[in-house]
């Protein structure tokens, strides 16, 4: 019973990954009408689901990054699973929930945040509650890149400066060398080379976020002895995580592609090539070099380089500011919310405990819903000129949301 | 060596290679369009070819670029990456 509520709750994470990340890849193609919005979202759902079945590959250690529940070979502590698994069950569910809740109160808001980051902050706080301090990979062993500091803090740091700097110069140099060129030129030509660079962003993103929910979907499956193969996953956790991630994009985070699309920057066709060109570039070395970082870091630092890059672009400072505050409480929030539904999971306890908080998560969930009801952002109106007060009276108490 | 030794190691790296094929590419993408836009000629003037022939060859390389990309992210998913140690890149195991 657990175990059906934590697959549930992992494809509904996958789902809200895959529309939160929509903006990554085709917020530029559709603020510059490269491409029609409805068109942009499809294009992005199909290469996302490509993507997921691309990775053949088992990443199930995903959450060695940053807690201790897992041996070096991805099966489970056997302390977690000697009563079932369900010890091992209630920390995922948690730190699930805790991350869904983080990515819907960040969309609701218009506001790009991790959803890696969110994932990593809910197991997080899960493992803190369930296990305590120890339980959490804070440095690594000192051997290489890995743990809370390592995969989350440092990259997050650091990856927008990168993916800025790059995106700057490419743009720079990009106007310089068009200038004067007819204008019949550049526009069909940067078209294209928008929409090129766009969908190789959507392609990996379909490689690397489908595969961490599949590995904590098998992660699960073997805690509860329902799976025992570490080098492979069964084939419907594959095509149920490839089929979420595909339709989370395609229905489009709106919200969030306004912001990154319209909010930080008014871009131009030559700035959206050079921003998704960036963070393609960025996004591939940085994994070649197993150097991890989020693609929604990479993509908003381009697109705010390609801003800096271009001479006399205005950049919003203050939608950036906002970004940055929100990444910087990514990782904690979505920890408070996994180590609170760990405690009422656990006070409740067993089947009970774990119904109660995925209860609590639909209810947050449709909250959240009904909330961005008020002011809708769909494909018609994602373009729509930008201003300030009007965003900032989405806000809502964060208290509304659990 | 800490962390922070690790991802500025690191860091330096992912910057070099973003420079070089995320900001590179593109600006050979736009002296493709700019050679294409020469090889047409302007208002009442004479095509050039030598401008398409440029614009061909800019192209054909970013095509490149673009196909490594792709070859590494399909590589990824099947356990591979590309090895740059013979500069030339070959896909081997991970």
């Amino acid at each position: 019973m657990i175990l059906v509520l934590v697959v549930v709750t992992a494809l509904g994470f996958d789902f809200t990954n895959g529309f939160h990340d929509t903006a990554n890849a085709m917020a530029t193609s559709i603020a510059t009408r490269a491409l029609r919005p409805k068109v942009a979202v499809a294009l992005s759902g199909i290469l996302n689901l490509i993507g997921a079945f691309l990775s053949v590959e088992v990443a199930l250690t995903v959450s060695n990054a940053v807690v201790r529940i897992q041996n070096a070979d991805g099966t489970p502590k056997e302390s977690l699973t000697s009563d079932g698994g369900t010890a091992l069950l209630l920390i995922v569910l948690a730190g699930l929930i805790g991350g869904i809740v983080w990515n819907l109160l960040t969309w609701l808001l218009g506001l790009p945040s991790s959803s890696s980051h969110a994932l990593f902050g809910g197991l997080v706080g899960a493992t803190i509650a369930g296990l305590g301090w120890a339980g959490v990979n804070w440095n690594g062993n000192g051997s290489k890149l890995d743990g809370v500091v390592g995969k989350v803090i440092l990259p997050a740091l650091i990856s927008p400066v990168i993916a800025g700097v790059v995106a700057a110069v490419g743009t720079w140099l990009i106007y310089k060398v068009t200038v004067g060129v007819a204008a019949r030129f550049t526009e069909n030509g940067f078209r294209w080379g928008q929409i090129g660079s766009a969908s190789l962003v959507s392609l990996a993103h379909g490689t690397n976020d489908a595969q961490k929910t599949m590995g904590v979907i098998t992660l699960a499956l073997i805690a509860s002895g329902e799976w025992t193969d570490t080098k492979s996953i069964p084939f419907w956790v594959k095509a149920a995580c490839a089929l979420a991630i595909a339709l989370g994009t395609y229905l489009g985070g709106w919200r969030i592609i306004r912001t990154l699309g319209k909010g930080l920057v008014e871009i131009a066709p030559p700035q959206g090539m050079a921003a998704e060109s960036a963070s393609a570039a960025v996004i591939l070395a940085s994994s070649h070099l197993g150097f991890a970082l989020s693609t929604t870091h990479v993509a908003t630092g381009s697109i705010l380089g390609s801003g800096v890059g271009r001479p006399g672009a205005q950049v919003r400072w203050r939608v950036a500011g906002r970004m940055a505050a929100t990444w910087l409480i990514t990782l904690p929030a979505a920890a408070m919310v996994g180590a609170l539904m760990w405690y009422l999971g656990d006070f409740v306890g067993g089947v009970a405990g774990a119904i109660v908080i995925f209860a609590l998560l639909l209810v947050a969930a449709g909250g959240m819903w009904l909330r961005s009801r008020l002011a809708p952002v769909d494909h018609t109106n994602v373009n729509d000129e930008w201003d300030e007060p009007a965003a900032a009276a989405e806000r809502v108490p964060a208290g509304a949301t659990h | 060596m800490s962390n922070l030794g690790f991802a500025l190691e690191g860091a330096w790296k992912v910057l070099l290679a973003g420079l070089i094929l995320g900001a590179g590419l593109p600006v050979l993408f736009a002296l493709g369009i700019r050679s294409l836009a020469h090889g047409a000629g302007g208002e009442g003037a004479q095509p050039r070819p030598a401008g398409k022939v440029m614009a061909g060859t800019l192209f054909a390389i970013v095509v490149l670029g673009v196909l490594l990309g792709l070859t590494y992210i399909v590589a990824s998913g099947f356990g591979k990456t590309i090895s740059f140690d013979h500069v030339w890149p070959a896909i081997v195991d991970k």
